[in-house]
């Protein structure tokens, strides 16, 4: 079965598909006439949304963003404190309720990712942090009888006289003043904090299981459920007996809801035995027909079309061809993934009088508290958000089935209901990574210049199944079949009009390129797509990275070199590769052991990536990751490194293992098994190098991950002779399907299919 | 009704028998720092020690720790009076989303309870069990050795036979 649909328009330029109508101001006072979701202590003091300083001078952080492990707490608080003038590792942190004084700068709505926290509030939360020291200096200097100016602070005390007083003494005076905004912020070279080498300010929560984590939420009168759903994704109920689940210990209902059906039970371990004892039958769905096979081929097919949307396209690509004086065309696989996240699903809704409580970790708690309204019957305003702890993220908690399935178990039964996924229901019944497959065609002139480029790639879009699963918690008020006519036209759009930017991202920048082409073919059989951590780059980067070291080797030219007298017009992205390049030729890497080296623009990041690799009976064994990072100024350096140490793993564990297999529709893997994860016994030792320019701060959590399956391609290749241009990598297999051959191209300036479109 | 030690404190649960300890612990005592990754034995977020052995608690029924001792993250040490490793944990960043950290050092702290200085090939035999999709993996190992370390420094001050 194929759904292939092609159409050849053209479309100008990229364009970011945002939600509209939904840009609120930010107030730092908080103005908005919704009351801020905060409990405020007797005697403290809530001078805007984000901090509450008691009388014995705690600090209260209201975090807006959500902290999935990226650091976001310690980043966002250490942005606050730095003009504040008070130790982050002292910052309480609590997780913000839903408010519009919450969202993302700019944008509105509360959601975290795209790697953007720290840009998008950089200048905001400083510019708290100062106003809130500037009202506490100004009660200070009242209370002391001391003009503003012999006033200093440090550490959460004010110093005034030789004498040291905690902030918290002015709390009450504070209270009776206007609060101004403006304060001057610092300098750069003023930075106590930012920049520094601070521990994370939720270690030692994490290091004590005392951290709360969505599915440790535990209130009164919980009952917990368990709910099976089709193999299929899409395919209706058509019968179930629910008869011997009923008359299992502890369970108090078995019923339908919009995903499956789902049994309820005093505890957890009940309802999931009872669960086993169910076998629904399911209609039949289109994706039941699709096998990964079907879905490489109907791919192939869409390559094979010539057809498709152009996307980016920049000077002649004949006349770039044509003048060519070495030309590569290799195709690049990548399969669908799961994210994995060692935390399940989760979420424990309650419903009393008229109003709702979601615990959950989530990525968006606006859409979370939409999701809760709507299928409640309740407005927004009386659904409270009590986000969590996230037990990972990256892309997998901004869509919330489980919100749903919760909130009408909740309704359905009159009980606070906590709802837990298993891992395989996670594996099974998720949003995915879609699978891809690329193909580039690249010319090198004379002069060892990069000029040209025609990168096609085929798959499902990422960004109208993101939004289908968004809009019903950002629009809660709008009817289902509205809904599904929004979600329906992004859909067409990518689909016939233009290439859905995030499916392309990555494929067609970095060089210095004349000649450009993008071309995009929607070929998608229905499976549920999402963001999965540096979403388009995490396939992008592979087969633009592999086709970078293919083009070298060919035009004879050293790779490292061949990429620095190619970026050029990039000078940031050049530098990076300058750094890794000059390190990478003082590396002495063990007997049998590869160097190979890689480069990627992500999220406003440069990263350029280096990996000791050696292959032994067919297996590839990662020793070591030099990775050097351009991420303008780095707030917490400490955070950076992790970040990109989490990405490189990440990425190796998708290189080495990662793949979803359908059969029948049906997704086969469903846990650690037969979806294995990076161990600590094949993990490499990476060193990262960080070349702070002092610029704006740019995303970390993503741009760690693209470079490193192309950086072990290539040293793949120079251990083995053996392109591997299909991902997992599987020498094996590699070898079988010619997906692996390195062939040196025919130099004909005349490619036969340069006049394709 | 089964009994058994918990953190140091006698308890009896009539939950049934084949209940994975993991959920008798989370749902019936409410100690939540152990968590629920696979509920196969695949990846050891469900750590706990029984009688000082590193479990898979996710696939080990309650009545397999009748009169036995089970030893929690929380029973390893509190924010206020951390275990050498929990401080480590902290001294080294070690956390990202911090789910599987329970299990991690569970894991470590039977490690080094019956070798103070492993090697890095010890190291990685005794975590390669315990999954982190965040991949902590390099500052786990630096954190395990330095505790390892301060054990050995510890050792030799003290004129002691450190086995290696
Ligand atoms: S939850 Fe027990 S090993 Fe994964
Ligand atoms: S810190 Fe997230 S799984 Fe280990």
């Amino acid at each position: 079965m194929s759904t292939v649909n092609v159409s050849r328009r053209k479309f100008l330029g990229t364009t970011a598909v945002v939600g509209g109508g939904l840009v609120v101001g930010f107030s730092l006072s908080g103005c908005s006439r919704a009351p801020l979701p905060i409990e405020k202590t007797e005697g403290s003091l809530v001078p805007n949304a984000f901090l509450q300083i008691t009388p014995d001078n705690v600090v209260r952080f209201y975090c807006p963003r959500d902290e999935m492990g990226q650091g976001v707490t310690t980043g966002l608080g250490t942005l606050i404190c730095e003009e504040l003038d008070y130790d982050p590792v002292n910052l309480d942190v609590a997780f913000a309720g839903v408010h519009s004084d919450y969202g993302i700068p700019g944008a509105g709505i509360q959601m975290t990712g795209g790697s953007g926290s720290i840009r998008a509030h950089y200048e905001q939360l400083r510019q708290v942090g100062a106003d809130t020291r500037a009202l506490l200096v100004e009660a200070a200097a009242r209370d002391l009888g001391v003009a503003r100016e012999r006033i200093t602070t440090a550490d959460g005390h004010v110093l005034a006289d030789g004498e040291r007083h905690a902030y918290g003494r002015f709390v009450a005076t504070a209270q009776t003043l206007t609060a101004q905004e403006g304060a001057p912020l610092k300098a750069p070279s003023e930075f106590r904090y930012i920049g520094k080498e601070l521990p994370r300010i939720d270690s030692i929560a994490k290091a004590t299981g005392t951290a709360q984590f969505g599915i440790d939420v535990d209130i009164p009168g919980m009952h917990h459920a368990v709910v099976v759903r089709s193999p299929v994704a899409g395919a209706r109920l058509k019968s179930v007996d629910k008869t011997k689940a009923r008359q299992m210990p502890g369970v108090t209902h078995v019923l339908e809801i919009s995903s499956g059906v789902a049994v309820v039970a005093e505890k957890f371990w009940q309802a999931k035995t009872a669960a086993e004892t169910i076998e629904p039958e399911w209609e039949d769905a289109p994706l039941g027909a699709v096998s990964t096979q079907t879905v490489r081929d109907d791919y192939q097919a869409g390559l094979q079309t010539d057809e498709g949307l152009v996307g980016p396209e920049e000077g002649d690509l004949d006349a770039g061809f044509a003048a060519a004086e070495t030309v590569v065309e290799s195709e690049y696989w990548v399969p669908y993934l799961a994210h994995a996240p060692l935390e399940p699903m989760n979420a424990v809704v309650k419903l009393e009088n008229g109003e709702a409580d979601l615990w959950t970790g989530t990525q968006s708690p606006t859409v979370a508290q939409g999701l809760v309204a709507r299928f409640a019957g309740l407005e927004e305003e009386k659904v409270r958000v009590h986000n969590a702890y996230l037990g990972g993220g990256f892309g997998r908690r901004a869509t919330m089935t489980h919100v749903i399935e919760a909130t009408e178990l909740a309704v359905a039964t009159g009980k606070p209901i906590q709802l837990l996924w298993s891992r395989a229901d996670d594996m099974r019944h998720g949003v995915y990574r879609p699978a891809s497959l690329m193909r580039i065609k690249a010319g090198v002139d004379a002069e060892g210049h990069l000029s040209t480029w025609d990168a096609a790639r085929v798959g499902g879009n990422i960004t109208p199944d993101s939004i289908e699963n968004l809009l019903p918690g950002l629009f809660p008020g709008l009817d289902a079949s509205t809904v599904t006519w929004m979600a329906g036209l992004s859909d067409d759009l990518t689909k016939g009009w233009f290439a859905d930017p995030s499916s392309v991202e990555g494929l067609h920048a970095d060089y210095d390129f004349e000649n450009l082409r993008v071309t995009h073919t929607t070929v998608d059989h229905g499976l549920p797509l999402t963001f999965w951590r540096s979403v388009g780059h995490s396939y992008t980067a592979f087969a633009k990275e592999s086709m970078v070291d293919e083009l070298a080797e060919a035009a004879g030219v050293d790779p490292i070199e061949f990429r620095l007298s190619n970026t050029k017009n990039n000078p940031r992205l050049h530098n990076v590769i300058r750094v890794a390049g000059e390190r990478a030729s003082r590396m002495r890497p063990g007997a049998g052991h590869h160097l190979g080296f890689a480069a990627h623009h992500s999220f406003a990041t440069d990263v350029a990536q280096v990996a000791e690799v050696s292959v032994s009976s067919g297996k590839i064994r990662v020793h070591k990751v030099l990775c050097v990072v351009d991420c303008g100024t780095a707030v917490n350096p400490d955070v950076v490194r992790a970040q990109m140490e989490g990405g490189i793993m990440f990425g190796l564990t998708a290189a080495l293992y990662g793949k979803l297999e359908l059969e029948n529709g049906a997704i086969r893997e469903s846990n650690f098994h037969d979806y294995p994860i990076l161990r600590m016994d094949e993990a490499p030792e990476v060193e990262v190098v960080i070349l702070d320019n002092g610029t704006e701060p740019t995303g970390v959590g993503e741009p760690g991950l693209p470079p490193i399956a192309p950086a072990v391609a290539n040293a793949v290749y120079l251990a083995t002779g053996m392109r591997v241009r299909s991902l997992p990598f599987d020498l094996e297999a590699s070898r079988v399907e010619g997906l692996s051959q390195w062939r040196v191209p025919p130099r004909d300036p005349f490619w036969p299919h340069s006049g394709r479109v | 009704m089964i009994e058994f030690e918990l953190n140091g404190e006698a308890v009896r649960t009539d939950d049934d028998p084949n209940t994975p300890l993991l959920w008798v612990i989370r749902d019936t005592f409410k100690l939540k720092g152990s968590k629920y990754g696979c509920g196969a034995g695949l990846c050891g977020a469900c750590t706990m020690h029984v009688d000082g052995v590193a479990s898979r608690t996710c696939t080990l029924p309650v009545a397999a720790v009748a009169n036995r001792r089970v030893t929690t993250i929380e029973g390893l040490g509190t924010p206020q009076d951390l275990h050498p490793l929990q401080a480590a944990w902290h001294e080294h960043s070690v956390p990202q989303c911090g789910y599987c950290q329970s299990g991690q050092i569970m894991s470590a702290a039977a490690l080094l309870a019956s070798n103070p200085t492993p090697s890095e090939a010890e190291i990685d035999a005794a975590m390669s069990g315990n999954i982190c999709r965040c991949g902590c993996y390099p500052r786990i190992k630096k954190a395990i050795q330095s505790v390892g370390d301060t054990s050995l420094a510890y050792n030799a001050a003290a004129g002691r036979e450190v086995n290696s």
